[in-house]
């Protein structure tokens, strides 16, 4: 009951509570702007955020994070652009709905399954974080460091099609976690005689450039940018109810989220993937799957809108981030020497219940701005891409140099973000740098841990129960990965996780 | 997109992939010149190089799966001379963004010349008209922008700038007022 109550005192807080009524709407609103979204959006705010206690802090994030999964939903119905990758199926279903004049059904649907999915999600959170880390206290080093390298096999395996690219990806951003000073010698890795690089890669820098500087250089070299006027046809509210007619496709389709969301690497794409397939399976009218089905709205938005509050269990019962936005917000915990994981519910419950509150509330804030203010909101839809390319490089120098006032980190982004620019033309995923990034010290740490302490016996991974059963089914999962990948001659481009 | 279009990507990304192999191997070869430990106590687990060896060995190791494919790929379907002429064309599409990075840099050099708002609005405004947003009413959006950008990072979470040069021509209350808000 006291763990409730701290957690409702900090949302009575009124700059907490205005911190995620703003970032509820900001995220909706540069959710609804394609090529905006909450990775660049994130990538900038991280470095205002070090500044506000940690829960002010990720309490914008989430806002901006959940925000922006409901806000992708408008472009991917009025003018059939999702506003970000996961809104695809979104943008597919609701075309036939739009030119039957029943938009704003469409919408309603979309909003009505995704603060469905919103708010399970974070009932799932509330219920299943804190057994996870009570469980998570009987980990040593080898422990920890067999779920990080889990959360790393299962972002290379989640890149269905892209494997090979990921795992690139993943080897360059462990590569670059390693450059800096480390603890073990002091000795210099990679600097090549850079002061500025011997505390290391700089996340925010490598953040922005990757995600935001990127982005606003594809929008400035791109040509097309002419934009389909928008139409708002059919009555608002008529989809509110009519998800509640389909029961087993807005639960199942939580709870696949849900359990996708809590795995690191799977990501709300695939998740939407494999729920649209089962529930087409399912679906008394699997023939009007593609043309217009309600249930397909109704998978997708549930699908993408319980990930984000799912993808926080493990962040915050093991500090193991599964996916780039979490992996950003992990920046904030550090920042402020708050330690996810086991002793988080220990060392400050407000600051957990706070979180939990925050993000029921946020669900509650976020539907209610979009019943008041989606006719507003559909303008942004029709900002022009060179426009917004110059705003976020313009955002991103602040960004930079806000995190350590130092013109070298512009200098770190302005590298990174020719790669990520690169590497987006190419389809070649981002997230697995940021991970590799992120959690290159975490599994470096843990293994001369668990090795320190064995001195340097690799048994020490099999000889632990908890341990060995990651092992065996680490080796299962890669065992079975390899073996489907060699009977599939042709990657299956409609189960590839698009995250550039 | 089209086949065309298809065929000159084969041949871009493996340009890609052998600069990334490359670059991933020459960092592998550098390895124990870049990662050389002072006093050596710990066993083998501790080394410096051990980790980033581990991650370029592997990287090096994707970049050649990477490489091997595309290659057999070429083999299957030789390139032809447009699909060479197109992939040159795409691969120096990939300078495109440096016109851009360096407008960004002149950014930077201008904080400390003109302060935040100046550059701001010169770079905000430089780069609208350079991509073709040239209207008074696009004009008029970046300078509220640029306006807007300052008042909510300058004035109101107080994000430091370096000290204008500019700034010293002014009085000194105004210059104050000018390095504190703007």
């Amino acid at each position: 009951m006291d763990f409730i109550l701290l957690g409702l005192q900090q949302l009575a807080d009124p700059t907490v509570f205005a911190v995620m009524v703003f970032g509820a709407m900001l995220g909706v609103v540069v959710g609804a702007i394609p090529g905006a979204g909450a990775a660049v959006t994130i990538s900038i705010l991280l470095p205002t955020t070090f500044s506000m206690d940690p829960l002010t802090g990720m309490t914008l994030l989430l806002g901006v994070y959940c925000g922006s999964a409901y806000g992708s939903a408008i472009p991917a119905v009025l003018i059939n652009t999702p506003g970000s990758p996961v809104a695809v199926l979104t943008a597919l279903e609701a075309k036939p709905f739009v030119e039957r004049g029943e938009a704003r059904r469409a919408m309603s649907l979309a909003y009505s399954s995704s603060f469905v999915g919103g708010v399970l999600a974070v009932l799932a959170l509330m219920l299943l974080t804190q057994p996870l880390a009570q469980v998570a206290r009987h980990f040593g080093s080898a422990e920890f460091a067999m779920v990080a390298l889990a959360a790393l096999v299962l972002v290379v395996i989640g890149h269905a099609g892209r494997r090979v690219e990921a795992t690139a990806a993943l080897c360059f951003g462990l590569f670059l976690a390693t450059v800096g000073v480390e603890t073990a010698y002091a000795t210099q890795r990679y600097t090549f005689g850079f002061q500025s690089l011997l505390s290391g890669i700089p996340l925010v820098p490598t953040v922005i450039g990757l995600f935001a500087m990127s982005e606003a250089l594809v929008q400035l070299t791109r040509r097309e940018h002419a934009r389909p006027p928008v139409q708002l046809g059919g009555r608002f509210f008529s989809g509110f109810a009519e998800v509640f007619r389909y029961p087993v496709t807005l639960y199942g389709s939580s709870l696949v989220g849900i359990i996708c969301g809590i795995m690191p690497g799977v990501g709300e794409f695939l998740a939407q993937q494999v729920n649209y397939v089962w529930a087409r399976k399912v679906s008394k009218h699997p023939e009007l799957f593609g043309k217009g089905s309600p249930e397909g709205i109704i998978v997708s938005e549930a699908t993408n809108n319980a990930v984000p509050p799912a993808a926080l269990i493990p962040m915050l019962a093991l500090g193991i981030p599964g996916e780039e936005l979490t992996a950003m917000m992990l920046a904030v915990f550090l920042v402020h020497n708050v330690v996810p994981g086991p002793d988080l519910f220990l060392n400050r419950p407000e600051f957990v219940s706070g979180l939990y509150w925050t993000l029921l509330a946020m669900n509650v804030v976020i539907i209610l701005f979009l019943m008041v203010a989606t006719k507003w909101i559909a303008r942004a839809t029709l900002v022009d891409k060179r426009y917004l390319g110059a705003v976020i490089l313009t955002l991103s120098l602040i960004g930079t140099y806000a995190s350590n006032y130092s013109l070298a980190d512009c200098g770190i982004a302005m590298v990174f973000g020719l790669l990520g620019f690169i590497l987006r033309s190419h389809r070649w995923p981002l997230t697995p740098i940021l991970l590799g990034l992120v959690m290159g010290p975490i599994l470096e740490g843990r293994m001369r841990q668990a090795l320190g302490g064995s001195n340097g016996d690799l048994t020490i991974f099999v000889t632990r129960p908890i341990s060995a059963l990651m092992v065996a089914l680490l080796a299962l999962l890669i065992f079975f990965t390899i073996r489907g990948g060699l009977k599939r001659r042709r990657p299956r481009e409609d189960w590839q996780i698009n995250d550039t | 997109m089209t086949n065309d279009e298809d065929k000159a990507n084969r041949l871009e990304s493996m340009a890609l992939t052998v600069l990334f192999f490359a670059i991933s191997l020459a960092l592998l070869l550098a390895l124990f010149a870049v990662t050389r430990p002072g006093q050596a106590s710990g066993g083998w687990w501790t080394r410096p190089a051990l980790a980033p060896g581990v991650a370029l060995g592997l990287l090096v190791l994707a970049n050649l799966v990477t490489l091997a494919r595309s290659a057999v790929d070429l083999r299957r379907r030789p390139a032809t001379t447009a699909e060479r002429a197109e992939a040159r064309a795409r691969m120096l599409g990939w300078l495109r963004p440096l016109e851009f990075l360096a407008y960004f840099a002149g950014y930077i050099w201008a904080l400390g010349l003109v302060g935040y708002f100046a550059a701001t609005l010169l770079f905000l405004l430089g780069l609208m008209l350079r991509v073709g947003l040239r209207s008074p009413r696009w004009l008029l959006a970046g300078a509220l922008t640029a306006l807007a950008l300052t008042a909510v990072f300058r004035m109101g979470l107080g994000v430091w700038m370096p000290p204008a040069m500019a700034y010293d021509l002014f009085p000194a209350a105004i210059r104050t007022a000018l390095t504190r808000w703007f």
